[in-house]
């Protein structure tokens, strides 16, 4: 049996654990939300997303404070410094991850037309939002497997968003807009902008799960080699 | 040092009767397998060697099959908790042991390729260049300068003060030059450079085993063995001893035991953990033994689990 000492010490790590797990569930539901906002056009969901983002905010910012502690009063080694510091770069991943849903959610408040197709908006993001769930069910279990994974899936990822963002710049040059008259040209650009915007911003979502990822590997296997 | 020296036997301590490892036996023969941070290599050279030594105090086996290179010019921590047989491998590296009752060892020492318990072994010689400083500071109850002063002057031979006789220079001037220097190295110089003939147990606990350091220096060592040199020292007294640490380790080899697993990751290069039951667990270099030790005991030991 292994007597554990620095009983207070070790509650906090299993706090910060939770606590992290816990953003990254409030991240992950945000998401969700701002990619229906997006789907539906419901203004209800996109406004709060939009409004939550302070809520994300302040528990990054006390996330950032429980492992700034920790560091000065504990002096962590080993595995519990590692842990610390994943924690830490993740809970940085998962804030960005919250304003890029916002993003999400203003995009999906100004769009007025839909004269681009979105069906692979959709799916890009339904699969960004399962490599972000990957990511943090890795950094809770420590299951570097599921992170590899994760790593591994982002160069699809990627190339998916490569092809819909050149799809839709391809129906934009192909398209005959003497046909359209000039308002429809302003209100094509705006849809354009918008898909292509969105596009970006999920796939940083999902790099953003890829850092999640690496950072888990780090924490576990002491393997620096993914970070960057 | 030259080889002679240290095999020179000289009047004095040096009766002292140490086991060599062909006379004594162990039963314990069954094969053991050498874990992963046992090849670690370290830059620069070896300044000693330490081959499977074991060492008892009668029937406490007090360290088991250690083998550990030092490298030279370097701060090497030794940790691990109470009893665990750190201080007794410091005390190894000098010879420190041997006048302990019921001690016996086993194994080999090497301090720059010579054994350092072959018979005839020059002790005298092997305490000065592998000087050794304590918990609690110790100077002698005389003067500053004195402290420094009496090691090189009871010697007569320190190549400082030859060289100063050979080149026709006045002792005192040249006495005064050592005080200075060594002083200046162990940083105490600019605190006492005024009431060098003031009692050395005015001093503050700090300044005092800075002086035992300056002491130590002053024999012209090769080795600094410390032995939970800034425990009795408050924050400012032992952040003033880890800095000297870190520039002593410029010229000198230095080794320190400490129960402070944080001053060991501040000053230390390579850091050897030693668990109970006075096993080497675990040896290589501080920033990887810290943040990924390759033991899992190593790793429960300094993260507060212990088993």
């Amino acid at each position: 049996m292994t007597l554990v000492t620095r009983e207070s010490y070790q509650q906090s790590l299993d706090a910060l654990r939770s606590d992290v797990c816990s953003m990254g569930a409030l991240v992950v539901d945000r998401f969700e939300q701002a990619l229906q906002s997006l789907a539906t056009r419901d203004e209800r969901v996109a406004r709060a997303v939009i409004d939550g983002d302070s809520e994300i905010n302040e528990r990054y910012l006390q996330l950032e404070t429980q492992c700034v502690d920790l560091f000065a009063l504990q002096q962590p080694v080993a595995s519990d410094l590692r842990f610390i510091t994943a924690s830490f770069k993740i809970s940085t991943d998962l804030e960005r991850i919250g304003d890029l849903a916002v993003n999400l959610a203003q995009y999906a408040l100004a769009a007025k037309h839909e004269l681009v197709p979105e069906l692979a908006v959709e799916e890009i993001g339904r699969d960004a939002l399962a490599a972000l769930e990957r990511s943090l069910s890795a950094y809770e279990t420590g299951e570097t497997d599921v992170a590899r994974e994760v790593v591994a899936d982002d160069d699809e990822i990627d190339e998916r968003c490569r092809t819909a963002s050149e799809t839709v710049t391809r129906d934009l040059i192909e398209r005959e807009v003497d046909n359209d008259g000039p308002w429809m040209v302003e209100q094509l650009l705006d849809d354009v902008t918008r898909v292509l915007l969105s596009i970006r911003d999920i796939e940083r979502v999902a790099d953003h799960a890829v850092n999640v990822a690496a950072r888990t590997l780090y924490m576990v296997e002491n393997d620096p080699e993914l970070i960057y | 040092m030259t080889e002679s020296q240290l095999s020179t036997t000289e009047s004095g301590i040096d009766s002292e009767k140490a086991m060599s490892p062909e006379q004594t036996t162990t039963g314990e023969s069954e094969e053991r397998t050498r874990p992963a941070w046992s090849e670690y290599s370290f830059p620069g050279e070896s300044v000693i060697s330490v081959e499977d030594l074991n060492v008892w105090y009668d029937d406490d086996h007090a360290l088991k099959d250690v083998s550990i290179e030092i490298p030279e010019k370097s701060v090497t921590a030794i940790i691990g908790p109470s009893g665990c047989g750190k201080s007794t491998f410091l005390r190894n590296l000098n010879r420190m042991n041997d006048r302990i009752k019921g001690a016996r060892i086993e194994g080999t020492v090497r301090f720059n390729g010579q054994d350092i318990y072959a018979e005839g072994a020059n002790l005298v010689e092997l305490r000065k260049r592998i000087g050794m400083v304590f918990q609690q500071p110790n100077p002698f109850p005389k003067s500053i300068r004195e402290n420094i002063a009496y090691g090189p002057r009871k010697h007569g031979d320190l190549d400082r003060g030859l060289v100063a006789r050979l080149l026709g220079r006045d002792e005192k001037a040249a006495e005064d030059e050592l005080v200075e220097q060594c002083l200046r190295d162990a940083a105490l110089w600019s605190e006492v450079e005024d009431r060098l003939d003031s009692n050395a147990l005015g001093l503050s606990g700090g300044q005092q085993q800075r002086l035992c350091i300056a002491r130590c220096l002053a024999v012209d060592p090769e080795v600094i063995l410390m032995d939970e040199p800034a425990s009795a020292l408050d924050p400012i007294a032992t952040a003033k001893i880890e800095d000297l640490i870190e520039t002593l380790a410029e010229e000198y080899t230095v080794v320190i035991v400490t129960h402070n697993m944080q001053q060991a990751a501040r000053i230390s290069d390579q850091t050897a953990v030693f668990l109970t039951g006075g096993e080497l667990v675990e040896y290589g270099d501080t920033d990887q033994v810290f943040e990924d030790p390759q033991s899992q005991r190593v790793e429960d030991y300094i993260t507060g689990k212990f088993g």
